[in-house]
């Protein structure tokens, strides 16, 4: 009881509410969270599926678009759920080639914290570090590359 | 020091150099999450902050580790916290524009 009446107030509040946090969590199975994550993930892409990112007013303009007026390595995403979930994978890539295959990506890593999960594992190794040097790399190349001329074919028109 | 969710940050003092019990999260889903998925470039940052997670794991260097795994995760943070931000507040300006066209919401280059 010393400790807390040496914290902060705002530190004890904020040390309190992760407390209750961690107590919900606790009460449930710890497989309940990556089926929960799966089921919001599908109802985002049913929604972007029904209301179309293609019209305009539908969703906010990227801001980092807006502001510059350069594509950002997002752009394009949007549109890209749409047409992949009506079916038209060849022009969700047109739209984005980096967020979709960034997918399977996701969905290994999703895989990956399921099993987990199931078997109460922690976390046992992290991957070799070239690996997300090399993801950082290819997100910045991307993102100057797609705003460049004869990068044009990375920026999300869409048309393949 | 508070060390997030790892309760044995300092290396094993019968075996030094050994590692910690669990390695930290170098929060890479987030990073990839902000960046692509929500437009916002701040994720940049987690990422390299990620990279840097297993970079001085991968050297022995765990306490560094453990510290940019805290960056990694306050840089997503930060990038989904300004994506629901812009959100609202592209939301509140549609709402004040369509309300002044009298019902029509604007239109985008």
């Amino acid at each position: 009881m010393t400790v807390v009446a040496h914290t902060p107030p705002r530190r004890a509040a904020w040390l309190g509410l992760k407390r209750k946090l961690t107590a919900v969590r606790a009460r449930f199975h710890p497989a309940v969270w990556p089926v929960l994550v799966a089921g919001m993930a599908a109802g985002a892409v049913g929604y972007v599926a029904a209301v179309d990112p293609g019209t305009p007013g539908h969703y906010p303009t990227c801001p980092f678009y807006a502001l510059t007026g350069y594509y950002c390595p997002g752009c394009g995403t949007l549109r890209a759920i749409h047409a992949l979930a009506h079916g038209h994978p060849g022009q969700a890539l047109g739209y984005n080639v980096l967020s979709m295959s960034m997918l399977p990506v996701l969905g290994y890593f999703w895989g990956a914290w399921l099993i987990r999960s199931v078997r109460g594992q922690p976390r046992q190794a992290l991957a070799h570090p070239a690996w997300i040097w090399g993801l950082a790399a290819v997100i910045a190349v991307f993102w100057v590359v797609r705003n460049l001329p004869f990068g044009h074919f990375l920026a999300p028109t869409g048309r393949i | 020091m508070s060390y997030g969710n790892y309760p044995n940050p300092q290396p094993n003092p019968q075996w030094p150099g050994y590692p910690p019990s669990a390695s930290p999260d170098n929060h890479l889903v987030w990073a990839i999450l902000t960046t692509i998925f929500c437009c916002l470039p701040f994720g940049i940052v987690s990422i390299v902050f990620a990279a840097q997670v297993n970079s001085k794991w991968s050297l022995g260097d765990y306490q560094g580790a453990i510290e940019s795994s805290q960056k990694a995760k306050t840089w997503a943070i930060v990038s989904a916290a300004c994506g629901v931000g812009v959100g609202i507040i592209y939301g509140i300006f549609i709402a004040v524009v369509a309300s002044r066209n009298g019902g029509v919401a604007p239109t985008n280059p």
